[in-house]
């Protein structure tokens, strides 16, 4: 092989038919050489990729053809087939996703939807996190590859390939890689992504066929990043070539690895952060709090996963070391040691699988809780099922909406039951126990802990509704705190002292407004005179605060139930103005479309991250393989049996395979309470529900890791023994 | 005392595609006392290291018998073969075969461990190994942190620490500078001195012309053997080139 290279470089007479040699037999010895090697070519299409193009005027390495490189690609690609394959698997994959969420959030079919742009804004920033993610983990795997072939390259650099050449070659593998990705990418996204459209419909519960057609923005779109992507790698790739010369090429991989040192604080620092992470997500019991804590206690348990996986993992493992009577056991001798030279080599793989595990978790699992949860977000919502407000409130358009809602059931022939109607005023405020204070817009943060929603219902709607007869001076209330109790016989409204008549355990109008992200105070004071005084003075949105609002439910057939709420509303908007009223069963359709739209982007991203996730344990073990096989091949010949071998590797494999599940599992129970919370925000507070969401996430997520896990350690295995 | 004994052994290789049959031993008969030191010499390709390694039971014969202190090695059963040649035999090889995950004392102390030895017993028993080769102070040192010789040193500890019957050494110079190598084949000396049995495969006539008696293998038998006797490394060294000029040669004349 040597001697037919040197020939093909230094050649440069082409009239002498012997030195035109096959080129192709750089990359694969022995295929197709022996064709020309009788000096008798009459096959001159064989041949036609070894000509010099300039007439051998350029006898160094610059003078190839330009279909040298293209051949030499292929084969390279070829050859490595077992490491390219799964990279351009994934890169179709990659590509596949991102052109069907592209296509799907640009289709022109969705705008009959209504709400849709809320959801199409999140698909954009879907989109944006599926790009950059595409970016990182197809930039560490090229990396990987790239490393793994620096041998390779080092030998044809030693053939006689200088860097501009071997760039030459990279460009072409690029080449043909970006361009079979960028086509079956899109190709399969053209034809899955109708499947996929059709699936989003049905969970967003649409039934009229929309058409899901070719985007050539989204082809577009897609070239693009890819294209970007690709040319970066390639780049990197070159850059990584120049950069290294030659012996350290063909020496790349191996480099003699140092025992890793204990490293305490950054051990101390991920312990503390993921203590303070796990702490804020148990504390945390307000939704309002909890949006901003999620952030918080996701940065420290992430940080957490890093360090402790990076250093806490060693530091523990020095400190079995240290105890000499466990660690010089059969068992534990070759286990504690190889983990060491693990964990130091893998630490951060096994983060970042980590880490996305508890993404691909919590997304799948948080939008299935939605989705599965509506019925129980439309009953907290809307207790009842007709809900009417009316604002701009006067006795005469208070008896209107009365009227209207009386005949128009009538009409439709069904009955009002379970109806609670009141004035309501409300408005914000901070509430330390005894003070209602007023939020001041300047104020730079706000403690979210004391932030109240207060209602007002006056008297006269207060004894209707609950059959009776209290009576209330100026300056009096009754007090109502959901699930809490007060106990105090005054509290202040700002400057002015209030005094509680009765605390109340109970209130039928508590039915008309239940907020799932504040708390609230409910009041009864005096009359509507007051209640409007109240919200002129405090509420924020002026008189807006102030409405009428009427809940009730209906009894009758399904499409009477409709035809009332239809002409109801009719009449409403027609005859009324400013009143709206709303329908369960109407909103219900909203609730679907939006929790479907959600559920189907996150299990689109979860289905990409495991894509991902799989790809770089696929790489971990395929590289440790040919690390551990030199490795065992010494143990075996200073006496270690294959039985033990087998056990050695497998507890290894074991653990690091199941360590970042574990871990991911840990932290997704410790982090059940806040998303808990968060979900409660959305107006869901089924526990049941939610853990078993939870519990059945993770249940097939560790089905497929543990396919996985098979799949891997059986190729493990094959390269070890 | 004969320790190893060697009869008729003879080793076939089949290419995989099936057809070709190489004959790597064809009829290879020497026998070993206990306390000997011997070396086995041959060109490249002569089938030293397929003997070697049908002498570390690391592969079968196609026919004949080792037996090491009568036992016929192809008796003993699969699952008690590691635990059979951590006892019994003990390794030298040309490219150390540390492992650098662990220290040299935990690479010395790894057939031990292996065996399931107490810290106590190891700690007692790798003392005078470690003075006697001179490595105490690079106890706790990496293998990628000392040279070859250092490295070899230690290999040779790890081989000496489980007390074997013979020391088996693949080309332990091979991977040494000349000084390195000296010193190396002085302890082998000294060890065999001290009663150890040791057989080695080398290329190297500097290395050989330490052994008590040198075997010469040629296309897969024994073709010839020199004995010590009394005399010195260097007349040693004077009669097995004398002995390799006549196999290059061709020895049929």
């Amino acid at each position: 092989m040597a001697v037919e290279l040197s020939r093909l470089v230094s050649s440069g007479d082409t009239s002498n038919k012997r030195s035109v040699c096959e080129p192709v037999c750089i990359g694969k010895p022995g295929f197709e050489k022996e064709q020309n090697l009788g000096g008798q070519d009459t096959d001159t299409g064989q041949r036609e990729g070894g000509h010099w193009p300039d007439g051998g005027q350029n006898a160094g390495g610059q003078g190839f053809h330009g279909g040298f490189y293209v051949r030499l690609a292929v084969t390279n690609l070829r050859k490595n087939g077992k490491a390219y394959l799964p990279y351009l698997l994934t890169c179709i994959i990659t590509v596949l996703m991102f052109y069907v969420l592209s296509a799907i959030a640009k289709n022109d079919g969705l705008n009959e939807l209504r709400g849709v742009e809320s959801m199409r804004s999140v698909m954009r920033a879907v989109l944006a996190v599926v790009g950059i993610f595409a970016t990182i983990f197809l930039l560490y795997t090229n990396n990987i590859l790239i490393k793994q072939r620096k041998k390779e390259l080092g030998l044809y650099h030693v053939l006689g390939l200088d860097k501009g050449n071997l760039a030459r070659m990279l460009l072409w593998e690029s080449v043909i890689t970006t361009v079979a990705s960028l086509v079956a990418g899109i190709l399969g996204g053209i034809l899955l992504g109708k499947l996929l459209f059709l699936i989003l419909l049905k969970l967003m519960r649409f039934s009229v066929p929309l058409a899901f057609s070719i985007e050539m923005e989204a082809v577009k779109e897609s070239v693009l990043v890819f294209g970007a992507i690709f040319l970066v790698s390639f780049l990197r790739n070159v850059w990584q070539i120049g950069r290294t010369n030659p012996v350290d090429l063909l020496h790349g991989s191996q480099e003699g690895e140092r025992e890793p040192k204990t490293k305490i604080l950054p051990t101390i620092i991920g312990v503390a952060a993921l203590a303070v992470g796990y702490y804020i997500a148990q504390a945390t019991d307000d939704p309002l709090s909890a949006v901003i804590n999620i952030f918080v206690a996701v940065v420290l348990v992430i940080i957490a996963t890093y360090t402790l996986f990076m250093a806490g993992s060693i530091a523990f493992l020095k400190f079995l070391k240290r105890r000499k009577n466990y660690y010089y056991q059969t068992r534990h001798f070759t286990n504690v040691s190889g983990m060491l030279y693990r964990m130091k080599q893998n630490a951060v793989g096994m983060a970042n699988i980590c880490i996305m595990s508890c993404a691909v978790l919590s997304l799948i699992s948080v939008t299935l809780s939605l989705y599965l949860g509506a019925e129980d977000m439309l009953r907290t919502r809307y207790p009842r099922e007709c809900l009417a407000n009316v604002y701009q409130v006067g006795t005469e358009r208070v008896e209107k909406e009365n009227q209207i809602v009386e005949e128009e059931t009538d009409r439709a022939g069904v009955r009002i039951e379970n109806r609670v109607s009141a004035h309501l005023g409300t408005f914000t405020t901070l509430w330390d126990g005894e003070r209602m204070s007023f939020v001041d817009e300047d104020a730079a943060t706000i403690a979210l802990d004391q932030l109240y929603g207060i209602y007002v219902i006056p008297l006269e709607d207060y004894n209707r509704m609950e059959k009776k007869d209290v009576s209330l001076k100026n300056g009096e209330a009754l007090f109502y705190m959901p699930d809490k109790t007060f106990g105090k016989d005054t509290f202040w409204i700002g400057e002015t002292e209030v005094r509680v008549k009765e605390e109340l355990h109970s209130l039928a109008a508590e039915e008309l407004s239940t907020s799932a992200v504040t708390k609230v105070i409910w009041l009864v004071v005096d009359g509507v005179e007051t209640v409007e005084e109240l919200v002129g003075q405090y509420s924020a949105i002026g008189r807006d605060g102030f409405f009428y609002m009427d809940g009730f439910d209906i009894e009758g057939g399904e499409e009477a139930r409709a035809k009332a709420w239809q002409s109801i509303n009719a009449r409403m908007q027609e005859e009324m103005g400013d009143a709206a009223v709303f329908w369960r069963e109407e909103r219900r359709e909203s609730y679907y479309m939006s929790n479907g739209g959600y559920l189907f982007i996150g299990m689109f991203a979860g289905a990409l991250f495991l894509v991902g996730m799989i790809l770089i344990i696929y790489y971990k073990q395929i590289s440790e393989g040919h690390d551990d096989r030199e490795r065992f091949q010494i143990m075996k010949k200073v006496g270690m049996s294959q039985k033990e071998i087998r056990a050695t590797i497998r507890s290894q494999v074991l653990m690091v395979f199941f360590l970042p599940l574990a871990t991911a599992v840990l932290h997704i129970a410790f982090a059940f309470h806040i998303f808990s919370t968060v979900l409660r925000a959305f107006g869901l507070s089924n526990t049941m529900l939610e853990v078993s969401c939870t519990a059945g996430t993770i249940g097939v997520f560790a089905a497929f890791y543990v396919a996985v896990f098979f799949l891997m350690s059986r190729e493990y295995y094959r390269i070890v023994r | 005392m004969t320790l190893l004994e060697v009869q008729n052994v003879k080793k076939i290789y089949t290419t995989r595609n099936g057809g070709n049959q190489v004959e790597a031993l064809r009829d290879v008969n020497f026998s070993v006392e206990s306390g000997e030191f011997v070396a086995i010499m041959g060109e490249s390709g002569s089938g030293k290291t397929t003997l070697l390694n049908i002498l570390a039971a690391l592969d079968k014969p196609t026919g004949g018998k080792v037996k090491l202190k009568g036992q016929d090695l192809s008796l003993v059963k699969e699952r008690e073969m590691a635990a059979f040649r951590r006892e019994n035999l003990g390794f030298v090889f040309q490219d150390f075969n540390l492992l650098d995950t662990f220290s040299l004392e935990d690479n010395i102390y790894l057939p031990l461990v292996l065996a399931g030895q107490k810290h106590v017993v190891m700690a007692k028993r790798l003392w005078p190994i470690a003075q006697e080769l001179g490595i105490t102070p690079l106890l706790k040192k990496y293998p990628y942190e000392v040279s070859g010789g250092q490295k070899q040193r230690a290999a040779v500890a790890r081989a000496l620490i489980t007390k074997p019957q013979i020391i088996l050494a693949d080309e332990p110079t091979g991977a040494l500078d000349s000084k390195a190598a000296d010193e190396l084949m002085r302890i082998f000396g000294q060890i065999n001195q001290e009663g150890q049995t040791i057989l080695m495969v080398t290329h190297s006539v500097k290395a050989a012309s330490h052994a008590g008696r040198v075997l010469f293998i040629k296309d897969g038998e024994v073709f010839h053997q020199i004995y010590r006797g009394n005399q010195s490394d260097e007349e040693m060294y004077q009669k097995i080139t004398a002995s390799l000029t006549v196999l290059m040669t061709g020895g049929e004349r």
